[in-house]
């Protein structure tokens, strides 16, 4: 069952096309990440689906009903930058969304301490920095704990350990069976977080699927084929490289000085290579399987330019 | 609508400039009014001539006419309170919390209601009052046994003022969006546009003045300094509530029209 069904929504801003023509369903139960460079059209159309922008053409419906505002109160959503009353205090901020969304105000004080801002609930939201305005925005997508949480690049102005939190916080929240649709355009947070991807560049949806398919895909828009990437080391590199050349399934093995890089195609794994090597008389000291990287994929996919 | 009133007032209770702007309406207006009420109606030095020229204005602060000076007072200081509703929505789009409103679950009626139950309390609570300036200053100056409640209608010609100049501040707020550029619009249109084009046609001697945006309701509680021998206006004041109501409409539909279709940017 998909959470989000996008049908050929476009959205132009005079002869300019946002948005050209994208589709998407968003299944149940995944960690939906929409991957695109800068100014590609992400936050465009998180904005159509929770009714602030207006779509230019195509449709989208939520779990199978056209948006109502009904169903967005049971949907946490951080856009684009925290939106909050400047002057009013962290708490009575939240009293205003959990108010909107119809809900009682017993969940304030635990979503303030989800995102470890409990003890500064009374301090005025223009005091709080960055990260803190950051993390008092995802506290409101909680409220009345929603079964679909929409963050648009939620790791945006935190440190590195606030990016930690957040991360394992979705991938806790998708645990408990929650849908989780994430904009971003950091390549190791989709790859990270997401178990589903959408890449947009320029408005146009490039490609889109699990994250293991988008990464491995053969992929319509490149023809690429599927390879794993394998590191391995050895006493005698040399010996190590000239030995793996031989073997069947490897496509390549390029020396990096202390270790080789295989290219191999999916016939072999990491226990095959293993034995092959004992078996030459060969002892590894290191054997690291690599997936395909994302972001390999990803500029495969959408070239090496920002949009903007 | 009063669901809508408590999270807007969530909103504007801890707000400082609200409570600036509003307690200068609800200290100033009264303080103003009786002041010149009292400078007004001392009478131990003054002349025969100024006695009679007092009998001639039709004396403003005693019934029945004391209704009449407190609406119009009460107008002129309006003013603030247009600036302050102004004020209280463009800061949503300034904070961009009117899309995050939208975002939580209201729909674009929603906040446009919310709006609006916060343009009614400041029509009741400025109509009130002026209706209570209007008795205690009237209890005051005027002399017994006149009847209180004659001409009382100006504090509903007030009433429809204050809703016609807020439904204006809420067309600007709502379409020009920057709050120092809606409150200079304001008060060109209150100020100047408005009365220059009453003037202009007045002059004229036409009525068609009297239809101006504004001053269909303006022309419901003139300046109560002004003798009524100096009045041009013929048309009825049944036919200015009816153009008033006319315009509080159509400035609904706009407001409704835009905010529906429109792109929530700051």
């Amino acid at each position: 069952m998909s959470i989000l069904q996008i049908d050929k929504l476009s959205k132009n801003y005079g002869s300019i096309k946002a948005l050209n023509q994208v589709s998407f369903s968003v299944p149940k139960g995944t960690v939906f990440g929409i991957l695109g460079p800068n100014g590609s059209g992400k936050t465009t159309l998180l904005g159509i689906v929770m009714d602030i922008l207006k779509a230019s053409g195509g449709s989208y419906s939520w779990a199978g009903q056209q948006s109502t505002y009904e169903l967005r109160k049971h949907i946490g959503t951080l856009l684009e930058t925290p939106n909050f009353y400047h002057y009013l205090s962290a708490e009575d901020n939240l009293k205003i969304a959990a108010k909107i969304k119809g809900r009682g105000e017993e969940d304030i004080d635990k979503v303030l301490q989800v995102v470890n801002l409990y003890e500064r609930k009374r301090s005025k939201f223009s005091s709080y920095s960055l990260g803190m305005k950051q993390r008092l925005a995802i506290a409101s997508t909680l409220l009345g704990d929603p079964d679909i949480l929409v963050f648009d690049e939620p790791t945006n102005g935190l440190d590195p350990a606030g990016i930690a939190e957040i991360r394992e916080l979705i991938k806790e929240l998708n645990r408990k069976g929650k849908t989780i649709i994430m904009a971003s355009h950091i390549l190791d947070e989709v790859e990270k977080v997401c178990t589903h991807v959408a890449i947009i560049q320029k408005g146009v949806l490039k490609t889109v699927g699990s994250v293991k398919d988008v990464m491995s895909n053969s992929g319509e828009s490149t023809g690429a084929v599927e390879v794993l990437l394998i590191e391995v080391a050895a006493d005698n590199i040399a010996l190590l490289q000239q030995a793996l050349q031989e073997m069947n399934g490897v496509i390549a093995a390029e020396s990096t000085g202390s270790e080789l890089l295989l290219t191999c195609d999916e016939t072999i794994g990491a226990a095959q290579i293993n034995k092959f090597c004992f078996d030459k008389g060969i002892v590894l000291t290191r054997l690291n399987v690599k997936r395909k990287s994302l972001e390999t994929r990803f500029l495969e996919i959408t070239g090496n330019q920002s949009d903007r | 609508m009063l669901n809508l009133f408590k999270i807007e007032w969530i909103k504007i209770k801890s707000y400082r400039t609200f409570w600036v702007l509003f307690l200068a309406f609800l200290i100033f207006y009264p303080v103003a009014f009786y002041f010149s009420a009292s400078k007004y109606m001392e009478t131990r030095d003054l002349s025969l001539q100024e006695n009679a020229l007092k009998a001639f204005l039709n004396v403003p602060f005693i019934f029945p006419k004391v209704w009449h000076a407190a609406a119009w007072f009460g107008g002129l200081f309006f003013v603030i309170i247009g600036m302050l509703f102004i004020l209280l929505i463009t800061n949503e789009v300034q904070y961009r919390t009117h899309r995050q409103n939208i975002i939580d679950g209201w729909s674009r009626g929603d906040f446009l209601k919310a709006k609006f139950s916060l343009l009614l309390f400041f029509v009741i609570i400025s109509t009130g009052l002026v209706f209570l300036c209007g008795l205690l200053v009237g209890l005051s100056f005027s002399p017994a046994n006149t009847n209180i409640f004659e001409g009382v209608q100006y504090v509903g010609y007030f009433a429809l003022m204050a809703v016609l100049y807020l439904m204006v501040a809420y067309l600007v707020a709502i379409f020009v969006k920057r709050t120092g550029l809606s409150i200079i619009i304001y008060f060109a249109i209150v100020c100047i546009v408005d009365n220059t084009l009453w003037l202009v046609l007045t002059l004229n001697n036409s009525q068609i003045g009297y239809f101006m945006p504004l001053e269909a309701a303006d022309s419901l509680v003139t300046n109560p300094f002004k003798p009524a021998i100096m009045e041009r206006r013929t048309v009825s004041d049944y036919t200015l509530i009816v153009a008033a109501v006319i315009y509080i409409s159509v400035y609904g539909y706009a407001i409704i029209n835009y905010f529906r279709k429109a792109d929530l940017k700051t």
